[in-house]
């Protein structure tokens, strides 16, 4: 019994990534048009830049200026790059685009920190266990899930309550209107997408304190991202995090079970969530197509 | 018996009664026309027909069987096709590879993947076949994106006649055409009645349109058919000029 | 009209002459073995990109089963390299219009991310079913076998391995060439012209596009096929989500919109990949990467659609 719920404890952290990851993707979905290849690409991107700064400015400070730098790098590359896709019809394009980005971001991490992975190491405090029945409850792994949560919760706020993300859900709504009642889209969508990376960053700092860092730690993540999106229904924001947590889970407990098969099941769920509900758990019919 | 039935047939959207008790009665070889001013529900009576929506009570009947809940193809099947308002057309294709998607759709051969060559060969005499009738042949090759707005909507026409209609529904078959344009429509439209002997029912604006060459007009005015005639008999209608002519001027 | 013929005689002529110009200008001819197998398959994956009009980003998954397909058969079945091809193509088929239902419904990036999340589900099968694929290392054990004709045998080695691969990049691209022409591939277009339209005429365009989404997956599967006898060897890579990104390039890079188009994709990128690894063996998948961003920002209807602008054609 307590193995299970070890897996399905695993699971549900790595759910909270999927969830956080999602997130910022949908995001990006939503409001930049653009299916964000690289996401996982800047998640790693986070979590090396934090392994980098951790030594001169801690823990803490790592924690968040990793993001704040991917953000950062997401403005960039948004100003430069992904902008200039914006007035193209066809989806491929930026399909494409974000698929070479990864390529390049994963090859200069790799040539940067090294094709091994990296202990990433977190503060003492956190490392040691909260019950001496659940071994598996680590004081990180709990810091984690509430770390996780607050992020998705401040978001929530941020896009309900604040003068700037009120207009961010209406840019997804309709990005004309907003143009024309003379909000400053290309600012709006910029902030979007740094936003976006920065979550991803974000969920890079703390996957790397439970797992390794290595340059393709995005690879699989990324797949797993889009699961969930699909999973919880295309352009809807808490569909993204449901979806997150579900195939998470769903992935911890087939491993209990099952190991073999734990990787798959997610897609073996996405498969028949389209079969018997093709927009996904929360999503409108006919979005984004 | 009539080619085409409506009793008593009603749709709301919503609180909006966007058609009230419409009836109306069209028989074989007609050209029968549907007038009104903007909003009177011409637009809502097309789809009803075609089948883009459900009435909300009545009947449609074609040719005796009753099409009320049938889906779009399943009246296309039937021979009842229209045409659209915005043109749909495929854009980057030629007029002749727009036609023959219909033409195959229509002998029920759109998934032959090594089709015979005498299938090959009807298609594309077929093909040849309706452009001749709607004096398309020389465009044949042009690609249908570079047409004019009139030549367009004349392909558009002709892919509706490709699916070789019993009762073609033409929506505003003249909308947003110059005058010349106009004209060649109409041409069109009369020798369609007359030389393939179709049976027609549109919608349309101009009234010069629809007098020069309907046999016979309704007029719906708030969701409602306030007067059926003969075109003489329409325009002497007191209760036509002032539903009309008022809102006209 | 003849314009067209000349073009194609040229074209076959000079594939078919490969192993005596390829090494004058610097060239092996293993390499044109490899370009025709992922022009293949990117002509495979452009039915779906440049003809019915859907975004398929999944190519990879079907092009490493039907590597598999061939290895395994080499592995425990039999000796012949035409049966290694055919169990290839079919398993390739086969998974893609088992998985069909699922894709077929949704259109746009939608499409794109689920038939490359689908593909992942023959990665992770690949991986972890050590004992029959040999798992993260791969499938080895097995290598082409000399074809028989009644008495005479021929080794396949590169020369003739390359005619061997042009065999069937013939077979298929005339069996895709006869298709498009059909009234199939009048609806495959028709489809991507104007989906709405399209249904309206009577074409059930979920049917069309499953058609399609396995069309494409056998052929995927038959190039896999051949990449696995070329290389003696399937890895899990060959399946795995950054592969499809490769096809789609290929695709895009050549031209989507012409059949031809990605036979010249597979010739720059898989050349392109050839000389940049050699020179730079740590940092060339950033430069394929940068050479995905220059196509995407400057070269968006790829080499054949340039220059048929530039003839006035388009």
């Amino acid at each position: 019994m307590e193995l299970v719920l070890f897996d399905a404890f695993n699971g549900l952290i790595q759910g909270t990534f999927y969830a956080l990851m999602a997130l910022g993707l949908s995001l990006i979905i939503s409001l930049n048009s653009v299916i964000n290849f690289a996401h996982g690409g800047f998640m790693v991107i986070g979590a090396y830049l934090a392994f980098t700064l951790a030594p001169y400015i801690g823990f803490w400070g790592a924690l968040f200026a990793g993001p704040i730098l991917a953000g950062l790098l997401g403005i960039l590359v948004e100003r430069v790059l992904v902008r200039r896709l914006y007035g193209r019809a066809d989806p491929i394009y930026s399909l494409l685009l974000t698929f070479g980005l990864a390529l390049i971001i994963e090859n200069s991490v790799r040539s940067i920190w090294g094709a091994q992975g990296q202990p990433f190491r977190i503060p003492a405090g956190l490392d040691s266990p909260v019950s001496s029945v659940y071994f598996f409850l680590t004081g990180y792994r709990v810091f984690v899930m509430a770390a996780i949560a607050l992020a998705a919760a401040s978001l929530f706020a941020f896009l309900r309550f604040s003068r700037f993300g009120l207009r961010i859900r209406a840019g997804i709504l309709d990005l004309e209107t907003v143009s024309a009642l003379g909000v400053n889209v290309y600012l709006l969508r910029a902030v979007n997408f740094a936003i976006g990376i920065a979550l991803a960053g974000f969920a890079g700092v703390l996957a790397a304190g439970v797992l390794q860092l290595s340059p393709t730690m995005g690879n699989d993540v990324i797949m797993a991202t889009f699961v969930a999106i699909v999973v919880g229904g295309i352009g809807s924001l808490l569909g993204s995090v449901l979806g997150g947590l579900i195939i998470g889970l769903a992935a911890g407990v087939t491993a209990a079970y099952y190991p073999v098969a734990s990787d798959v099941v997610i897609y073996v769920i996405m498969a028949f969530v389209l079969i018997v509900r093709p927009r996904g758990l929360l999503g409108q019919e006919g979005l984004f197509e | 018996m009539s080619l085409l039935e409506l009793k008593n047939v009603s749709r709301v959207f919503g609180k909006l009664t966007a058609l009230e008790d419409v009836s109306l009665e069209m028989e074989e070889g007609e050209l029968y026309a549907v007038i009104g001013p903007n909003g009177a529900g011409k637009t809502t009576l097309f789809n009803l027909i075609s089948g883009f929506f459900p009435a909300t009570s009545g009947e449609i009947r074609f040719d005796g069987v009753e099409v009320t809940r049938l889906s779009p193809e399943r009246r296309v099947a039937a021979g009842l096709v229209r045409t659209f308002q915005i043109t749909e057309i495929f854009p980057e294709l030629s007029v002749f590879e727009n036609i023959r998607i219909g033409v195959e759709a229509q002998l029920g051969c759109s998934a032959q993947p090594w089709p015979s060559r005498g299938l090959a060969r009807r298609i594309d005499r077929r093909v040849e076949e309706l452009l001749a009738i709607t004096a398309l042949s020389s465009q044949g090759g042009r690609r249908a994106s570079v047409l004019t707005h009139g030549d367009q909507r004349v392909v558009e026409v002709t892919m509706a006649l490709s699916l070789k209609p019993r009762l073609l529904l033409l929506d505003e078959p003249t909308a947003g055409m110059g005058r010349a344009e106009t004209q060649h429509m109409v041409n069109l439209i009369r020798s369609l009645h007359q030389e393939q002997k179709l049976s027609i029912l549109f919608i349309e604006h101009d009234m010069d349109v629809v007098f020069g060459i309907a046999d016979r007009i309704s007029v719906l005015n708030a969701g409602r058919v306030l007067a059926t005639g003969t075109p003489k008999e329409i325009a002497a209608n007191p209760r036509v000029q002032t539903a009309y002519l008022g809102e006209a001027a | 009209m003849t314009g067209r013929l000349a073009r194609s005689l040229i074209l076959w002529v000079l594939l078919l002459l490969v192993p005596f110009w390829l090494p004058m200008v610097g060239g092996y001819t293993a390499l044109a073995s490899r370009i025709l197998v992922y022009a293949l398959c990117a002509m495979g994956l452009n039915l779906l990109l440049g003809f019915t009009g859907m975004m398929s980003f999944g190519q990879a998954a079907y092009f490493g089963l039907g590597g598999y397909g061939a290895g395994l058969v080499l592995v425990h079945l039999s000796g012949s390299s035409w049966l290694a091809v055919l169990a290839g193509t079919v398993l390739g088929g086969a998974a893609a219009f088992l998985l069909g239902p699922v894709v077929m419904r949704r259109r746009g990036i939608y499409f794109a991310m689920i038939t490359v999340a689908v593909g992942q589900i023959f990665f992770f099968v690949a991986e972890r079913w050590d004992s029959l694929t040999g798992g993260e290392d791969g499938l080895t054990g097995f290598s082409r076998q000399p074809l028989h004709f009644g008495g005479y045998v021929l080794p396949l080695s590169d020369v003739p391995f390359y005619y061997f691969v042009l065999f069937f990049f013939a077979l298929a691209a005339g069996v895709m060439a006869l298709v498009l022409r059909s009234p199939l591939g009048h609806s495959f277009v028709a489809i991507r012209e104007n989906r709405r339209r399209a249904a309206f005429l009577g074409i059930h365009v979920e049917r069309y596009v499953w058609a399609a989404f396995a069309f494409a997956g056998l052929i995927g599967g038959l190039a896999g096929a051949l990449n696995a006898l070329q290389n003696n060897f399937v890895s899990p890579e060959n399946l795995y989500w950054v592969e499809s990104g490769n096809f789609v390039i290929i695709a895009v890079l050549g031209g989507m919109r012409s059949f031809w188009g990605p036979l010249i994709g597979s010739i720059i990128f898989i050349g392109i990949q050839d000389y940049v690894s050699s020179l730079f063996p740590n940092n060339w998948e950033s430069l394929i990467g940068v050479l995905f961003i220059i196509v995407v920002l400057f070269f968006p209807n790829g080499i054949l659609g340039i220059i048929r602008r530039r003839a006035g054609l388009a």
